[in-house]
């Protein structure tokens, strides 16, 4: 059996070079957000003060539709995940890698939709540090949640579920999310927030542990 | 070869306990005097609230028989937690219709966004894709392992849902019932809500039964029908008959 730390970055490099060939989060995924935050406005009116006031929102929303696109990845197909199995790879070290790779890809997602959301909503980047909590609370949350939900609903017909598996899981980071950055502009204690996403991040996390087995065997 | 086995009826028994539990329900929700605020429209909590509490009650029962499938591999388990999701996600979208029909008159509004509204419909969406998950895996014994993980997983909404009124004060009024000092209800209204809560928990359980009956039929007949013969693969060509030289 191949140690756990090495095999979940193993399957976590497979991922991102995966990634790097397709380019589907680069060329896809992120243009597709930064399109959806440029039509919000053609919708609901291009006033400044209004943008002002729900891009944070919309950004977050944008972020947890289009995250889970990148969180689930590539399925394998049943040939591939014969060959993991016989590598001797740990169930639990091939979906932590899968969420690794997820939660690192996301990030980037986060940060280029959010370059994006910044300049055209005008919206001031205050809270550096609160920010960079966030973000990375977000995206491993997403990741995880991904990771499960890709591996729950399998590759084929049942791989369009996923966004119906995680949205519904995910509103405790886009509570989160909004709230920890308001309560930062308007000078309130975030603690409980941040706290809040900890512990949903801490309950996908069990959740990849538990799950792993049964969801990986006989594959 | 395996038959199919023949279809169970549900006893007449537990049919007529089950009738006559909804019309004495039905009965002390039409004699119970009307709310001093709500007037007649607090009826409609007589539905309401059991039909909220089967919600919770369906998925815990989702939860029991996801673990035990997990634990056992007795495909019985499974079968009990796709009855009672099935039937659990029916009465949360009953119990959301009709606090929707009970708040455009009281609050104004057909929608408002409360934390138990909210998280109610968020329970009920986590529930639909449980059950799309299983339309959408054919293979049994995956599809099984696949629902178990996120049957356990959907029960961490329940304790949210509920303790919602608790923990952000909103609209929704906080719990009656299942709450540390004495239930806050009239002595009648109290009786027709727990005789409403007795009989759709009769119901449910007759409900579960059947469908978990119907899924065992299912699963029989397919079982069935792939092991009747039939022709191999290729059993169609045959070898080319060569004709006499001319």
């Amino acid at each position: 059996m191949i140690p756990f730390r090495r095999a979940a970055l193993a399957v976590a490099r497979r991922e991102l070079r995966r990634e790097r060939r397709r380019g589907t989060v680069a060329w896809v995924t992120i243009p597709f957000g930064v399109v959806a935050l440029l039509l919000v406005p053609l919708a609901v009116g291009t006033e400044q003060v209004l943008l002002r006031r729900i891009g944070p929102g919309l950004y977050w929303v944008v972020v947890l539709l289009f995250g889970v696109l990148v969180a689930v990845g590539d399925h394998d197909g049943r040939s591939q995940r014969d060959a993991t199995a016989l590598l001797g790879i740990d169930p639990v070290a091939e979906l932590t890698g899968r969420a690794l790779a997820a939660t690192l890809l996301l990030l980037g997602f986060e940060l280029a939709t959010g370059v994006a959301a910044v300049v055209l909503y005008d919206l001031p980047v205050v809270g550096l540090p609160q920010l960079v909590v966030v973000m990375v609370l977000v995206a491993a949350g997403l990741g995880l949640l991904g990771t499960v939900a890709g591996a729950v609903a399998g590759a084929g017909p049942g791989a369009a579920l996923v966004p119906l598996l995680v949205a519904p899981l995910a509103v405790p980071l886009l509570l989160g999310a909004t709230q920890t950055l308001d309560g930062f502009v308007q000078g309130r204690s975030t603690i409980s927030w941040i706290l809040m996403m900890i512990v949903a991040v801490t309950v996908s996390a069990v959740v990849v542990v538990v799950a792993a087995a049964p969801l990986q065997e006989g594959r | 070869m395996s038959q199919p086995t023949a279809p169970s009826s549900p006893s007449r028994g537990r049919v007529v306990v089950a009738v006559l539990a909804v019309l004495a329900a039905a009965v002390l929700a039409g004699v119970s005097p009307a709310d001093a605020v709500q007037g007649e429209l607090v009826r409609i909590m007589y539905v309401h609230v059991p039909a909220a509490w089967l919600a919770y009650l369906a998925f815990v029962v989702t939860l029991v028989g996801s673990v035990g499938y997990l634990v056992t591999r007795r495909f019985v388990f499974d079968r009990l937690a796709e009855a009672s999701a099935e039937v659990g996600v029916y009465f949360t979208g009953l119990a959301i219709a009709l606090g929707m029909i009970w708040a455009k008159p009281t609050w104004g509004v057909w929608w408002t966004w409360d934390a138990r509204l909210t998280l109610t419909a968020i329970m009920f969406f986590v529930y639909l894709g449980y059950l799309a998950l299983r339309r959408a895996t054919a293979e049994p014994a995956v599809r099984a392992r696949r629902a178990a993980v996120l049957g356990i997983l959907g029960v961490v909404q329940i304790p949210l849902v509920h303790f919602s009124v608790v923990w952000w004060r909103t609209l929704h009024q906080p719990p009656t019932l299942i709450k540390p000092d004495k239930p806050s209800i009239e002595g009648t209204m109290l009786m027709a809500l727990l005789a409403g809560i007795a009989a759709f928990t009769v119901v449910y359980g007759l409900l579960v039964a059947r469908r978990m009956e119907l899924a065992r039929l299912e699963a029989d007949l397919a079982a069935a029908e792939a092991s009747l013969d039939r022709p191999v693969a290729g059993s169609a060509v045959t070898a080319p008959e060569l004709g006499e030289a001319r």
